[in-house]
This record gives C-alpha cells, sequence and structure tokens, in this order.
C-alpha cells in the first residue's frame, strides 16, 4: 500500500541552523525510535536498520538509504530508500523530500512530503491503521525534531527520543510502534 | 392391518430414500475423532514450509539458502533451480495454462511460493524459512483487470511470450488468456436495435474464498524401495490428482495412491492442484521419508483458489410489457497471474451461459475475456457449479433493472418471462437443455408464506414516511442451476471424461461396503449414499458402509464439487444398487424355484407375484449368492457402474428476502429469509435442509462482508479473518425454507443435487432486496459486499 504524507513544521531557529538539522542522515534518524544508521557506505548511501514491535512480534526492517540531493544552498534534501524485513516477509520503499526554508531571522519552516509503498505482511496485516496512525507517529517525530531544534537554540541539552514513546501505555505503543517501522524506514530504509 | 405395519416397519428399518436418516458422519465430528490430513502423522515424518513473495510483482535477482540450510533441524531448502532437473518447477493447470510450482526467476503475485524449506517440525521449518535471502527486484504491477490489456502495460507472463494461440483459442494480447462467447451475435444485436426497451448494468462480482474450515494440506510418502507414493490429501477429487501427479511424477498410476481424509469443508477450495502438494512430494521423494505440508489461514486465503472476481455489463432487451427479447453480456474475467480455473477443459467461463435463467429469453449472446492480472489464480466453483453464481447474479440483477425502468413490479415481470412447464425440455438460445423446470407455482407459493402484497405496502408506507429512519429491501430471486458436470461429450477434465461411478459388495450377511469416486466434505455421503442402496437394492443402510476417496480402493470418479455428487454420483450407486437387485432377482427366482419374471420386488427381498407368502428377502438372497447360486452363475453379489449422463440437471428455486435498513448508520438486518428449493427427487430432507441452511449462510457471508480487495501495489488485504468476513451464529439470520418436487427426467432416480442452489440464489436475492431498498432513489446498482460502511455512503451519497 501506498501512504503518501505531506508535513510542515515550524521551527524556532534560523534557516542555516534547520538546515543543520535536516542534513545528517544520522542525527534525523536519531529522532526515529529504533531507526539505526548502522554504516555510511559513502557520502550518499546509507545502510541502516529499523526495529518495530508488532504487538507480541519484533520485527526488523534493514535496508539501504540514497541520499539523490542534498543541497545546502536551496536548503533541499532529497532521499531514496529501499528494504525489507529480515523475516523475507514484509518490503518497503521510500520517496522523501525535504525542504527548509526561512520564515524570519530566528524562524524558519520544515516542510516535508514522503511516499512510501509497503508490501507484503505488515501491509496486508496493518492496512487498516496505517494512514491514521502513521498520522499520529508523524507528530512525535516532529516533536522530536522540534525538541531538538530548542535545544540547539537553548544549548540545553538536547532529550532523548527514545524515551517519550516508551512513556505511551501498551496499546497505543504498539499501534503507534507498529506505524513507527513503517515511517520509519523513511529514514532508516 | 398387520401386514401394513409389518410392512412398515421394514420401511422403517431400510431407512431408505426419502428418510430423515441421521448423519452417520457426525458421531465422529462432533466428538472430535475424525481424520483429517492433519491428523496424519508418520513415523520419521518432516514439515516443509513455503517461503513467500512480498511483492505482487518482482525478478528474483538471488535466492541465497545457505544460512536456511545450516539451521539445525532443517533437512532441505527447495527452489525452482531444485526443481528444474526433474522438470517439476512449473507444472499444468487445469485450466491448459502452466503455474509455477516455485518461482522461477520472477514472482508475478503476492504470496507466491519462492522456496520450501523441509525440517524436523513446523516450528524449525518457520523459522528456516526466515533465514531464506530473496533479493527482489520490484516491477509494475496490474490489480486492474479492466487496464491489463492497456496498451504498454506491464507483462506479467513474459514466459508465454510469442505463444499468440493459449488452451482456449487466440490470445490478442500478451496479457490475454482467452476469449470465449456463445449465441448469435448478430441476432441479439438486431433484437436490441428493433427492441422499444433496452437497460444496461455494470457490475462487479468481487473475489472472494471459500475459507473452508480446514485450510489445504498434505502428507506425502514416497517409499524408496517399493518405488510407491502416497499421499493424504485435502482433494474433492483424488483420482484426479492421481492422474497429475502420475503425469507430473513420471511415476506409474498403479504405484501411487491418493488419499482423502475427512475433509474440513471444500466449496471448490480443495479441486485444484497447488504448489505445496507438489514441493511435498518431491521432498519425500527426494529425502525419503515422509513430508506434511499444512496451509496457514493467510495463505489459504490468498494462494490457494479464489473465486469470483467477474466484471460483468448485463444489457436486456424488451417489449414494454416488459417481455424480454434479447440477452447480451460481456465480461471481463480477472484469473489472475496464472489460468489455474477449475472448469471443465472445454468451458473457460464454465457454466457461465446459464445466465438467461429462469426465463424465455429467445435471443442471447456472451462473451467472457480472461486476463491475467498480479494477483493470484484460482477461479474456482465456491459451493457453485462452474460460474453459476455469476451467472445467475447477471440474470437476476438485471430483470430487477428491467423491472424499475419498465416501473413493473419485481415478482410480476418474472411471472410474465417465465419458461413454462410445458416448454421443457427446453432449449435455451446459449445450447443448453433444461431437464425440467415448474417456476410459476414455486414463486406464487413463495409469495402467498410471506404475504408480499402486505410487504410492498408496507414499503410504500415507509417510503412516504420522510421521517422513517429505515429503508425496507424486497428481494426476489427465482434461479436456475445448471449442476452435474457433466456428459463426456462437452465435459472433460484433462481428457477424462466427468463420469462418476460406484462399487458395491454384498457380503454372505448381507451388509455391504460400497465405494464411489466422488468425495464427500460435509455432504453426508456415507448417509445419503446409503440410503439409495437401501431403496434400490433393498439391504438396510445401516448396514451398508460408504467408502471415498481412497484411489487404491474406490474407482475413478472424477470427485465432489459444482453439485455433481447426486447427479452423477448418485446415479452410479442407484444403477450399481439396481445391478444387486437384478442378480438377486435371480439367485431368488432359482431358491424358489420360479422364473425370474414371476417376482416382484418388495422393499427388502422378492415375492412370487400374486403370493407373497412365497418370499425370499435379501438376506437370504445374499447367504445364497455364496453357496447357491443358478448353474452358469458367477458367486457373489457384487457391481460396478460407470454413470455418464446423459444431460445436466437443473435446480431451481424461488428466494425472497426483506432488509431493513438503519438510514443513518448502514446497519442492515435482515427481516426474513425464505428459500423454496426444487431440487427433484429428495433423498434426506433433513440433510437437504442442512446444505440449504450452510448455503444460505455461505450466500449471507458474500453478498454482506466477504472480498480479497488489493491496492495498488498488489497487497492483498484481506488475508485474515479479521478482515475476511466468516459469519458465526451470531450474524447468521434465521432461515425458512420450503421446497416443491419437480424430477429429473434424465436421472435415474429423478435427483438434481442441492448444496449450491442456496448459495447460488440468496446472493442475488440479498443483493436485489439492497438494491431495492434504494430503488425509489433511483439506484439500479451498487456492489457487493454489503458491509454496514459501504450501505452507510450509499445513504449518504443520497442524502438520507
Amino acid at each position: 500500500m501506498k501512504i503518501e504524507l505531506e508535513k510542515t513544521l515550524a521551527l524556532p531557529v534560523n534557516a542555516a541552523t534547520g538546515w543543520s538539522l535536516v542534513e545528517n542522515i544520522e542525527d534525523i534518524a536519531a529522532c526515529m525510535p529504533g531507526a539505526k544508521i548502522a554504516e555510511r557506505v559513502d557520502d550518499t548511501h546509507y545502510k541502516g536498520t529499523m526495529t518495530v514491535k508488532l504487538g507480541p512480534a519484533t520485527v526488523v526492517f534493514r535496508g539501504e538509504l540514497q541520499v539523490v540531493a542534498a543541497d545546502p544552498a536551496t536548503k533541499f534534501l532529497h532521499v531514496l530508500g529501499k528494504g525489507a524485513d529480515t523475516t523475507g516477509g514484509s518490503g518497503a520503499s521510500l520517496d522523501l523530500t525535504a525542504r527548509v526554508q526561512e520564515t524570519g531571522a530566528q524562524t524558519c519552516e520544515l516542510s516535508g512530503r514522503s511516499e512510501v509503498n509497503v508490501t507484503g505482511k505488515v501491509a496486508a496485516f496493518g492496512a487498516r491503521l496505517m494512514n491514521t496512525v502513521t498520522d499520529q507517529l508523524l507528530k512525535i517525530f516532529f516533536a522530536n525534531v522540534l525538541a531538538k531544534a530548542e535545544a540547539l537554540q537553548t544549548s540545553a541539552p538536547p532529550p532523548v527520543a527514545a524515551a517519550k514513546l516508551n512513556a505511551f501505555a501498551f496499546l497505543w505503543g504498539m499501534l503507534k510502534d507498529f506505524v513507527c517501522g513503517l515511517f520509519g524506514r523513511m529514514k532508516a530504509g | 392391518m398387520d401386514q401394513t405395519v409389518e410392512k412398515s416397519g421394514r420401511l422403517e428399518k431400510l431407512e431408505g430414500i426419502g428418510c430423515a436418516r441421521h448423519r452417520r458422519e457426525d458421531p465422529r465430528f462432533i466428538q472430535g475423532k475424525g481424520t483429517y490430513v492433519d491428523d496424519v502423522k508418520l513415523p520419521g515424518m518432516l514439515f516443509g514450509v513455503m517461503v513467500r513473495s512480498p511483492y505482487a510483482h518482482a525478478r528474483i535477482t538471488s535466492i541465497d539458502t545457505s544460512k536456511a540450510k545450516a539451521h539445525p533441524g532443517v533437512h532441505a531448502v527447495l527452489t525452482a533451480e531444485d526443481l528444474k532437473p526433474l522438470k517439476l518447477h512449473w507444472m499444468p493447470t487445469l485450466a491448459g495454462d502452466v503455474q509455477a510450482v516455485l518461482a522461477d526467476g520472477r514472482v508475478s503475485f503476492q504470496n507466491q511460493e519462492v522456496a520450501f524449506v523441509v525440517a524436523d517440525d513446523r516450528y524449525v521449518a518457520e523459522d528456516a524459512a526466515e533465514l531464506v535471502e530473496v533479493q527482489y527486484e520490484e516491477l509494475p504491477v496490474i490489480v486492474d483487470p479492466l487496464h491489463s490489456m492497456d496498451a504498454g502495460a506491464p507483462v506479467i507472463r513474459p514466459d508465454l511470450d510469442g505463444k499468440d494461440v493459449g488452451a482456449h483459442g487466440r490470445r490478442r494480447h500478451y496479457n490475454h488468456i482467452f476469449n470465449w462467447h456463445v449465441g448469435d451475435k448478430d441476432k441479439t444485436d438486431r433484437a436490441f436495435a428493433d427492441a422499444p426497451v433496452t437497460v444496461k448494468q455494470d457490475m462487479f462480482y468481487p473475489r472472494v474464498h471459500p475459507c473452508p474450515l480446514e485450510t489445504c494440506g498434505s502428507v506425502a510418502s514416497f517409499d524408496p524401495v517399493r518405488g510407491e507414493l502416497t499421499v493424504w490429501i485435502t482433494s474433492q477429487a483424488p483420482h484426479v490428482v492421481r492422474t497429475v501427479v502420475g503425469l507430473l511424477s513420471s511415476i506409474p498410476e498403479s504405484k501411487i495412491r491418493i488419499i482423502s481424509p475427512d475433509i474440513g469443508g471444500g466449496f471448490g477450495n480443495k479441486v485444484g492442484v497447488y504448489p505445496g502438494y507438489v514441493t511435498s512430494i518431491v521432498a519425500s521423494i527426494v529425502l525419503g521419508r515422509p513430508v506434511k505440508w499444512i496451509e496457514s489461514r493467510s495463505e489459504n486465503l490468498t494462494t490457494t483458489a479464489f473465486a469470483r472476481d467477474y466484471w460483468m455489463t448485463g444489457e436486456l432487451a424488451a417489449n414494454e410489457d416488459g417481455k424480454i427479447r434479447a440477452l447480451r453480456v460481456n465480461v471481463v474475467a480477472d484469473h489472475g497471474a496464472f489460468d489455474a480455473c477449475a472448469d471443465p477443459t472445454k468451458w473457460p467461463a464454465g457454466m457461465f451461459h446459464v445466465c438467461t435463467g429462469s426465463y424465455d429469453i429467445p435471443n442471447a449472446y456472451v462473451s467472457v475475456d480472461g486476463v491475467y492480472t498480479n494477483k493470484f489464480p484460482g477461479g474456482v466453483a465456491y459451493r457453485c457449479s462452474f460460474r453459476v453464481t455469476e451467472a445467475v447474479y447477471l440474470i437476476e440483477r438485471m430483470i430487477d433493472v428491467l423491472a424499475q425502468k419498465l416501473g413493473v413490479d419485481k415478482a410480476e415481470i418474472r411471472r410474465r418471462n417465465f419458461i413454462k412447464a410445458e416448454q421443457f425440455p427446453y432449449h435455451t438460445p446459449l445450447g443448453l437443455e433444461f431437464d425440467s423446470g415448474n417456476y410459476g407455482p414455486a414463486l406464487e407459493k413463495v409469495l402467498k408464506a410471506v404475504d408480499y402484497e402486505a410487504l410492498r405496502a408496507e414499503q410504500a408506507q415507509k417510503r412516504a414516511d420522510p421521517n422513517c429512519p429505515t429503508l425496507m429491501g424486497i428481494g426476489i430471486c427465482t434461479f436456475t442451476e445448471i449442476v452435474g458436470a457433466g456428459p463426456s461429450k462437452s465435459c472433460d477434465i484433462l481428457g477424462i471424461g466427468m463420469f462418476d461411478s460406484c462399487e458395491i459388495r454384498v457380503h454372505p450377511d448381507s451388509s455391504a461396503i460400497a465405494r464411489m469416486g466422488t468425495m464427500t466434505q460435509g455432504q453426508g455421503h456415507q448417509t445419503t449414499y446409503a440410503q439409495i442402496i437401501a431403496t434400490e437394492a433393498g439391504i438396510p443402510a445401516s448396514g451398508i458402509m460408504v467408502e471415498e476417496g481412497d484411489t487404491s480402493t474406490a474407482p475413478y470418479g472424477l470427485g465432489t464439487y459444482g453439485s455433481r455428487s447426486t447427479p452423477v454420483g448418485a446415479a452410479a450407486v442407484a444403477r450399481a444398487a439396481r445391478k444387486i437387485r437384478e442378480k438377486a432377482r435371480k439367485i431368488a427366482a432359482h431358491l424358489l424355484e420360479v422364473s425370474a419374471d414371476d417376482l416382484e420386488f418388495d422393499l427388502d427381498g422378492f415375492n412370487v407375484k400374486g403370493d407373497p407368502s412365497k418370499a425370499k428377502s435379501m438376506k437370504e438372497i445374499a447367504w445364497a449368492a455364496y453357496n447357491n447360486v443358478p448353474e452358469g452363475m458367477e458367486m457373489g453379489l457384487e457391481a460396478v457402474d460407470y454413470y455418464d449422463p446423459p444431460n445436466f440437471t437443473f435446480p431451481f428455486g424461488a428466494y425472497f428476502c426483506v432488509l431493513d435498513i438503519t438510514k443513518k448508520t448502514g446497519e442492515t438486518k435482515v427481516r426474513r429469509f425464505y428459500a423454496l428449493d426444487d431440487c427433484g427427487t429428495r433423498i434426506n430432507p433433513m440433510i437437504i435442509e442442512g446444505q440449504i441452511h450452510g448455503g444460505l449462510t455461505e450466500g449471507f457471508a458474500v453478498a454482506m462482508g466477504q472480498e480479497l480487495p488489493y491496492d495498488e501495489q498488489g497487497n492483498v488485504l484481506g488475508a485474515t479473518l479479521m478482515d475476511y468476513f466468516v459469519p458465526t451464529a451470531v450474524e447468521t439470520p434465521h432461515w425458512e425454507t420450503d421446497f416443491t418436487v419437480t424430477p429429473s427426467p434424465h436421472h435415474p432416480i429423478g435427483a438434481k443435487g442441492v448444496a449450491e442452489s442456496p448459495h447460488v440464489g440468496s446472493i442475488p436475492c440479498f443483493s436485489n432486496a439492497m438494491i431495492d431498498a434504494f430503488s425509489h432513489l433511483g439506484v439500479t446498482h451498487f456492489n457487493m459486499p454489503y458491509n454496514n460502511w459501504k450501505v452507510w455512503k450509499q445513504a449518504q451519497a443520497l442524502g438520507l
């Protein structure tokens, strides 16, 4: 199934700082619980994993990310990803674009558009949940990015992104984690 | 008086045709003592699990089985490369196509079989299956059959490149399987051009699945010393499986034994031959150990044989008074990635040409195009004869559409078009000969039972009241089925005529064993076949063992599907029993020292005509068959019959449904469902009623909730019972049943078959009721399934 998302986030930092949050793939992946960049193959290629708890099961997705464009001048990022869970039961691909635009001297706007195609068991079993919960998840991811931006602004130590998720009730956490995997592969490939 | 009492006692003891004999199968099933394939446990048995594709369409760039093979407890991992030397990586389908047993460099539907992992048990095999590393390169996907033949559409079957002619004629596009047409096109077109009234309606019959309680599976055991292969298998047609296995493996059929043990429901799902069967057999041959393969529920729902998936356009031409002049139908049939449709070989759209229904329609033309898509293969007859559910749906919907256009009552339009009783045998414009029917009285009986006029008055009142919170829908369906495939002159599977068979051996104590080529899966053959023998041969049913499903003991038969057991199998049973009776007559004549012509058969023995005191019971005759037969006669009391039916049988019915729909929620309640069936001679009324209840429940399931939708990437979205609707006692409405009896003139006992009529008839009845509820607002059709969400959307669209 195809999940298309478009989100915009206002950040309390200038555009250059905002861009610094986005351009570093390792940093942005850290905002996504369960995501891990395992290897930087070269300047534009990364390998990573995404661990997702699916109710009683844990699924590990493994994949590759390719940075097609990362232009500091226009502050535009384009990433393609492709991955599969390690049991071979599901696959996913990602086409992500992000742009940072100045909205003031100390403010900017991060806008992102992603298209995730999911196949296999995860799509077949989780189709009914995906759109609503993915939307919910994206809010958390953006909250983490925002927290990071605020930390940069105040120079306070950045909060641990994953901790927020652990605070959720079990059921909600399960649903959210499920989609977290789908969205997470956007970062981890 | 005494004689009458005595006779009724003998009749009761016989438990013959017409008796509501209790099912002989029930004690073992109710106590959980049935033996299904998964209950078969053999010494040294291994378990196989499929590695399946998550993609609907992809090239396989590599398969690495090394980690899986190294996993403790794993004995083998088979891929297409391993099957190639045996030429078993592809197999023929029943429809004249080929299907990949294990993906040969490419997958064409989600969950396609890629590798087969064999291990000590299922747990180990499942773990190891996850260690098989398959690299895929995704390809564009086609899930919409209406775009399958577009210019530039993705090529689904490159293996067919250059093959312009398929098993059913010319292919006009690389994703085209066949075009099948029947009827006089020019005459039909002319009738349409001249007609004062025409109607046209598109309708989609969704892809559904029979979803039997027991999934498919097999246990293959090859004996390398004797060179013999035994396979326990979930098959509705074990003899056909033996022939297919023989063709595939080059093992002579005499060394192959296929056993269908107890089957937990088939409904068409267990007619085909599936890759899992083949791989379990290959693995057993390779490893020299028994190998079991059992599907999971999701595997069952997404890989082994769907039903329907017909995109139909129906047209009727009529006079102003509603008398139909012509029917024209165009169908796009989605067969998935391989054409594994289970139809008689010459009929790629099955018996769809029964679509003129119960109506006297002088002109008709039908054209069906089968196409490939990236979906799993199948196209089985889900509790119906081949494509009959689709055909009946089409005509029963169309006649309602016509009634609506003309403003004629939906019962009245049927009356005006029914084939009259005196027109039988009736020849349809599409080449069928209906054997018998009496449609008008059946409908009138139902209308009277439900008080039709009062219901229409209530509906009118509700429609007039804008504050009424509910919509009321009244559905009528007066269907004719075609079952009992079939006459070998027109029906075969893999070149084998669709006869069926029975062998009866009467033992010296007059008990008997009877074996058939059919295969029960809930129909109650052990009960009903014995009743036929009881009536025809005078042996009490309680002493008759009925055995099916073991190809080493049963005579060759084509199996049970398409309601063919009663029309074909039961005919063989009756005729074999009559052969027993005729031999018994000669023995009785010998014992009584009279001419055989002087004897008359009387329930359970023979009397001398005019002198009932001179008699020999079947018990005495059976004993004599083994020690005192007339000179020149062979000892023993046995008979075999292979029955090739002269025609199909045509059961019919009149169904009636009342729905109450809450406008604001779409919630739909079945207020009443009245089903009148005419299946000719009724062998066991209790079993008939049970079959009708089951068929109506499955019809309710299809109409109200079942579907296997795909998203545009080819993910199948009905893969679990969370998504796929299987009604329980909670959802199932109350059923009222009724009957008339119009025997088949060509069947030895006049029986027609019944198990599928309630499925075939109820689905359009539900649809007609649903559309009727909205018809006053201009709605002529909307597609099933009518779950609350969909009904609510329809109500919302109308501003209700």
